[in-house]
Parts: structure tokens; C-alpha cells; sequence
């Protein structure tokens, strides 16, 4: 079984949503809001890229889902 | 003796359609961990028990043969369930194959040192490849070739973005590149329902990555790019604040006559090497924000990521003290009282030492009030 025609890439969709919110964090930090450090930003981008990895991994786009 | 029907049968992935390239997979039936040396066996039709002592062998020297079964045990596929049809392979074309197999694998051991860097690059290649392109790397060896150079291609371009955009991000327009990382947080998002976009996603995260680490660090290019010395004459002549974006900045305070009571001093240096000289008479007081790096203020240090250091000693009565006030991003602040011990700087010479092994101190000082936290190490 293959993608259904109009169904998105959910790896796709995960990523661009995780970096819609990273670039938010990464916005606040620059207009002051936040103040982003190492022990701050190093999880919370572990957790960006894996996320997206796991994303990729659970949908790849040549497997019949 | 052996005759062909008496060899064991060995399984075999399906015979690929007409047209259609022979796929390597990893093995169901013939498997002591993940099945990757039976498919690699079946896939050069030799036996699955020589690649695994190329991979013991491998593994034995200097560790590859871990990383290259680890990357083929995410990469490979296994065999589709209900595709174990055992089929024969000629005995006479199964011998000559091994042999050639063995002799390759020799030659390989042989020149390992100059392979494994090439190795190790077609790995990260082919994983780059996966993570661009979206599907299993696969197919005849030339395509999986294709496939590494393909994905060395995009390791290549990814790495101008993180340079640009760490570059753009530190010149002062980290709100703007934050903005660009939601916005190709949006296009992927756009792209998803549209076609094809998850090539996208490694250029993206590669911004992405780049703006954090500047955020992160607080790295700040204002201030310009290059070597600056400062030598003082007199305190008046000592500017309220010295900056520098990225560099190496010398602040010598050894000719200064400092007044008595306390001459403040800020620093502030995106990425790069910070330098005070003070004369010896002259308490130090040091307060430091560092993302990433270093500071070692006479015979104290502290290092590693998020550092805040403070050490406020006291002048002793009639001593003049300097008040240092650094916010470097990343880098390494030294403070000493001279310059012995920067060439061949080592964990026996610090910096600030006398030359015979015994660190210099804060001398002018009464007392000291040390604090620092830091995800790294401190040491007095």
C-alpha cells in the first residue's frame, strides 16, 4: 500500500513543526524574552533532532504504510 | 567428498524482477545478531562465516568493524517476511568468489589506515543520504556509491549553511536567522502536504543548529575580527570597555599605574583568546560569563560550558585592585601576571608561571571569595 494521494509526509510535517518551535525559542532568546544557555539549549535541541530522527525512522517514505 | 547436491542450500532474498537491481538485506534465517553478515554473504554469494571474522577483524582493529555493523544494521532492510525459499548456489562460483573476497579484505586490512577515513566519510555519506533523501540507500555497489557521494554532497552544503548562518547570527542578525528557522520550519510544514521536501530537512536543521549554538554561547561579533593589544600607559589612559567579535585580545596593565581603591574593567569578546597582564602588586578581581570555554585567573581555573566565575578577594591595605568584568562567548580568559608560560602552555606551565613550575598568585589581595559553576571543572 502506498501514501495516499493528498495525505501528508508526517516525517515531513514533524520536522517543520519542530523547527517552527525551536526557531520560536531561538526568537525569544534573541529579543530578550529568554535567556538561552548550554544546559537549556543542548536537551531541548537533542530533543528536536530526535524527534525529527524518530519521525523519519517510524515514516520512512519508501515504506508501504 | 562434496558433490553439489550435497552442499547445505543457503537462503536466498528473492530473485529481482526483471529490470529491477539486486537489493542487499540483512538475513532471517541466516543470523547471529541482526543477520547482516548473511546478507552480506548471500549478496557476494560467499560464506556468511568469512565476513563475520572480517568483522571480528575489523572490530579488533581499532574498533570499525562495530561502527560499519551498526550503520548496516540501520541501514540495510531485512528480508520480507515469507522470502526464505532456499536456493543452491554452484559450489565451483561460490570458491572462486570467497577467494576474491578474502583476498580484498586482506588487501583492506593492509591498508586500513589509509581506507578507514575514506570508510568512515562513505558511512556518514550514506547516513546523509538516508536523512536527505527519505529511503533506504540500497541497490548494485555503484549505486550505493552514488548514494555516499550524493550524501558527502549535502554534508558538504549543510556545512556552508551552519557556517553562514552562525556567521549571520553573531554579525547581529540572530533575530532575523531565527525567523529564517521558522520559516523553513513553515516550508516543511507546506511542504508535507505538497510533494517532496524532506531533502529540506538537513539544510534546515543545520541553520537551525548553527543559530542555536550562537544563542547559546551569547556570541556577539560587534567589535570587529582580528588581534588587538592594549598597553596602557597610565589608569587614565584604561577605556571603559574593551570588545572584540572574534580574536585574540591583549589587555597589558603592567606599565598602568593603578590608583588606589578599585579600576573596573570590562571585556566582552564574542569568540576568542582574552588576555590581562597586571603588574604584581595589584589585587584581581574577576567576574566571568563564558558559554563555552575557559578562564584561569593566576593559579585558579575553571572550564566547560555555561561557566559563571567570580573570585572578589580584598586589596591588601594600600594595594590598588582591578575589577575585571569579561562576557566572551566562546573562548578562553587568562589572567596572569605575565606572559611565561603561553608558548608551550601545558598542565605543568600554566599561564601567569614563574617559569619554574610554581604558579603565581593574586598577591596584592587579602582573601579570596571563589565561585564558579560551570557544566565543566574548576580547580584552585
Amino acid at each position: 500500500m502506498v501514501r495516499r494521494p493528498g495525505s501528508p509526509d508526517t516525517a515531513s510535517l514533524v520536522a517543520g513543526l519542530v523547527l517552527v518551535s525551536f526557531g520560536t525559542v531561538l526568537l525569544l532568546d534573541r529579543v530578550e524574552v529568554l535567556d538561552l544557555r548550554f544546559a537549556t539549549l543542548a536537551p531541548i535541541a537533542c530533543a528536536a533532532v530526535g524527534a525529527i530522527l524518530l519521525a523519519m525512522g517510524l515514516f520512512p517514505r519508501d515504506r508501504p504504510r | 567428498m562434496d558433490t553439489p547436491q550435497d552442499n547445505p542450500p543457503q537462503p536466498q532474498s528473492p530473485a529481482p524482477e526483471p529490470g529491477q537491481p539486486r537489493r542487499l538485506t540483512r538475513s532471517r534465517t541466516d543470523r547471529v545478531l541482526g543477520g547482516v553478515a548473511g546478507g552480506l554473504g548471500r549478496y557476494f554469494g560467499i560464506d556468511p562465516v568469512i565476513v563475520r571474522i572480517a568483522i571480528v577483524a575489523l572490530t579488533l582493529l581499532g574498533g570499525t568493524g562495530v561502527l560499519v555493523y551498526l550503520a548496516a544494521l540501520l541501514l540495510v532492510p531485512s528480508d520480507p517476511i515469507g522470502s526464505e525459499a532456499p536456493e543452491a548456489i554452484a559450489p565451483g562460483g561460490a570458491r572462486t568468489r570467497t577467494l576474491v573476497v578474502v583476498g580484498v579484505l586482506l588487501l583492506l586490512l593492509v591498508s586500513w589506515p589509509l581506507l578507514a577515513p575514506l570508510a568512515f566519510l562513505a558511512v556518514i555519506g550514506i547516513v546523509a543520504w538516508w536523512l536527505a533523501s527519505g529511503t533506504t540507500p540500497g541497490g548494485e555497489p555503484r549505486e550505493i556509491a552514488k548514494q555516499a557521494l550524493l550524501g558527502i554532497g549535502v554534508l558538504i552544503a549543510c556545512s556552508a549553511i551552519f557556517v553562514g548562518g552562525f556567521l549571520a547570527a553573531a554579525a547581529g542578525g540572530g533575530a532575523l536567522a531565527a525567523g529564517l528557522v521558522i520559516g523553513t520550519g513553515v516550508v516543511l510544514i507546506a511542504g508535507a502536504f505538497l510533494g517532496r521536501i524532506r531533502w529540506f530537512v538537513l539544510p534546515a536543521l543545520s541553520l537551525a543548529m548553527a543559530v542555536g549554538l550562537v544563542s547559546a554561547a551569547g556570541i556577539d561579533f560587534d567589535g570587529g575580527v582580528g588581534e588587538r593589544h592594549y598597553r596602557p600607559a597610565a589608569a587614565s589612559d584604561i577605556d571603559d570597555r574593551y570588545e572584540l567579535g572574534a580574536g585574540d585580545l591583549t589587555v597589558d596593565l603592567r606599565d598602568a599605574n593603578l590608583p588606589e581603591g578599585d579600576t573596573p574593567l570590562k571585556l566582552q569578546v564574542g569568540m576568542g583568546q582574552v588576555t590581562v597582564l597586571v603588574p604584581d602588586d595589584v589585587c584581581v578581581a574577576s567576574r566571568a560569563e563564558i558559554g563555552a570555554g575557559q578562564i584561569e585567573v593566576f593559579d585558579r581555573d575553571s572550564e566547560g560550558a555555561d561557566v559563571d566565575w567570580e573570585d572578589t578577594p580584598r586589596a591588601a591595605a594600600g594595594n590598588s585592585r582591578l575589577v575585571i568584568d569579561a562576557d566572551v562567548g566562546l573562548g578562553h580568559v587568562q589572567v596572569g601576571h605575565n606572559e611565561v608560560g603561553l608558548d608551550g602552555f601545558g598542565p605543568d606551565q600554566r599561564f601567569g608561571s614563574d617559569g619554574d613550575g610554581i604558579h603565581s598568585s593574586n598577591t596584592g589581595c587579602q582573601g579570596t571569595a571563589l565561585s564558579s559553576g560551570a557544566d565543566g571543572e574548576t580547580t584552585r
